[in-house]
């Protein structure tokens, strides 16, 4: 248990070390593309090695390191590169937000992020009216029917994680805050023993139970699904 | 009559940069609401949401949720429930992609329509960028009048076409639609949205500042003139457009004050108008004999020599024969 779980780790940072960010319908010419931008990302990587030796320089890694932050994209989100090559950065899925989580980078993620959704889950998480889909002209993300049906089977925004040495539940305390909070009821998250929460395989990663955990920092949290 | 087109296009402007800070203002106010609850509002909130409500409600269906018929911005937005975007976004996506996503690319063909038929209409007289660089103009020249030095060079124009190719190819490469982030009607309305909904100015504020600064330290209207890849769009859909600006060489008096207005440096007084000229009308509206007027034509006419009520043309004695080279 002492060990560094693995969900701890960036999964941005995981997705690119192990170069699986999405699979499948890709042409070729899309994977030459990626190829050229991971031989960048690498380049910039060793670079940036090379200079944090440089006090000066260590303390900007740390600064983009910061600024390295896990990110959802909103429901109906095509594989990230396909959305990046969509999303016109309008804005307008924000604008339709009823529950206004949908936040827009600046340069934190790089210029080719720059003025595209997304949604941090701790501070305001999704509440599935799936109007962003409806509102989108690009088809970036795409249109998804508000029943429980289509739901489960197109969002995938990430998967939920429990941290059981955080869990109030696992800890001997009942709470099932977690569960409670979850819209898709058992086929996401299922509660055992004590409302021990387990997340099941239909967990679509909304964040609602990330954003009710009375954790502090949360117990559960979602791993975004960038493909 | 057309003089005051130039009044309406103000207005026009004005108008359409008002919706990009009102619509977010309201949409923000309406969902406060029902959030909170009506009921729980204090007196005169209650009252300051029924006055909202009684200008708002003929164009929403549901008053917890915004405005329905009007949404986005001149980048990309849908009004009365037609959607319509901007044909740069259409390319830009097709260029990130290489997928052409056809729901979307019709969205642009009312705008490429009006483009062909008015020519850069949007430029002058819909982009909200046009609005704060035009002022931005007024303040160079005021900047000019109490002696501070202020940039007029002149590049060519054809750069923004190296524009908009290198931002599409950089899309190609990059597979991201970079082209939205350099294009100012597409910044302005997005940090408008920013900064009245989501609570501050995003990063393109700095790129859009630098580009005000470019035109008053660098070239006078610098940005539209050379660099905008929008522009380059709707310049090259509009070179065979059917409504523009023509010179009446009979009561032209050769007073050049049309050549002083022009924002885009074009060359009225000389027949020179070209892809470039976004139908502003100012020139219309500054002339003082009425020589320039808007026709329906599909090519400018060619140089017709000096105005026949000008010095030059009665010093040289002729005729008042139209068509006359001096």
């Amino acid at each position: 248990m002492l060990a560094w779980p693995e969900w701890l780790s960036d999964p941005v940072e995981k997705e690119n070390s192990t170069g699986a960010l999405c699979s499948g319908t890709i042409s070729s010419l899309v994977m030459k593309r990626r190829h050229f931008l991971y031989a960048a990302l690498g380049g910039t990587v060793t670079v940036l090695t090379a200079l944090s030796s440089v006090p000066g320089a260590a303390w900007a890694a740390r600064r983009v390191a910061t600024y390295r932050t896990r990110f959802l994209r909103p429901p109906g989100a095509l594989a990230e590169d396909d959305f990046l090559s969509r999303c016109i950065r309008c804005g307008q899925c924000s604008e339709v937000c009823p529950n206004n989580c949908i936040k827009y980078f600046g340069l934190e993620k790089g210029v080719s992020s720059m003025g595209t959704p997304y949604i941090t889950p701790r501070e305001q998480a999704c509440i599935l009216c799936m109007k962003c889909g409806d509102a989108c002209p690009t088809g970036a993300l795409k249109p998804i029917q508000r029943t429980r049906k289509d739901i489960l089977e197109n969002v995938r925004m990430g998967h939920a994680h429990v941290d059981e040495n955080l869990c109030l539940s696992f800890q001997g305390k009942t709470c099932g805050v977690c569960a409670r909070a979850c819209p898709m009821g058992t086929v996401s998250i299922k509660v055992g023993f004590l409302e021990q929460p387990h997340v099941q395989a239909g967990c679509i990663g909304c964040g609602l139970c990330e954003r009710s955990c009375i954790q502090l920092p949360q117990a559960i949290r979602i791993i975004p699904n960038y493909s | 009559m057309q003089r005051y087109l130039n009044k309406l296009r103000w207005a026009s402007l004005w108008a359409v940069f008002a919706m990009l800070v009102i619509l977010p203002l309201v949409s923000v106010y309406q969902v406060y609401v029902a959030s909170h609850g009506y009921r729980l509002l204090s007196p005169l909130s209650k009252r300051f949401y029924d006055v909202m409500y009684f200008f708002t409600s003929p164009f929403t269906d549901d008053p917890a949720n915004s405005l329905d018929v009007i949404k986005g911005t001149t980048w990309s937005g849908s009004f009365f429930g037609l959607k319509i975007s901007d044909p740069l976004a259409a390319i830009g996506q097709v260029a990130a992609s290489l997928d052409p996503h056809w729901p979307f690319l019709v969205t642009a063909l009312i705008p490429i329509v009006f483009t062909i038929i008015f020519g850069r209409f949007f430029c002058g007289w819909i982009c909200p960028a046009t609005l704060l660089y035009e002022l931005n103009s007024n303040v160079a020249i005021w900047l000019q009048k109490i002696g501070l030095p202020t940039g007029n060079l002149h590049f060519n124009r054809r750069l923004k076409y190296g524009v908009l190719a290198l931002g599409l190819v950089l899309s190609a490469i990059s597979g991201s639609v970079l082209v939205a982030n350099i294009y100012p009607p597409a910044i302005v309305g997005r940090e408008l949205y920013y900064v009245t909904a989501l609570g501050g100015f995003g990063t393109g504020t700095i790129f859009f500042i630098l580009t005000l600064l470019f035109d008053i330290l660098v070239a006078r209207r610098g940005f539209c003139r050379y660099l905008c890849p929008g522009g380059a769009v709707y310049s090259l859909l509009g070179r065979y457009r059917l409504f523009r600006i023509k010179r009446t060489v009979k009561t032209c008096n050769d007073c050049a004050k049309c050549n002083a207005v022009c924002e885009f440096a074009l060359d009225p007084m000389r027949d020179d108008f070209g892809q470039e000229c976004n139908n502003c009308s100012a020139c219309i509206a500054v002339c003082p004999t009425q020589a320039l007027t808007f026709t329906t034509s599909i090519r400018d006419i060619p140089y017709q020599g000096p105005g026949h009520l000008g010095h030059e043309f009665n010093k040289s004695g002729q005729d008042d024969l139209p068509g006359q080279v001096a």
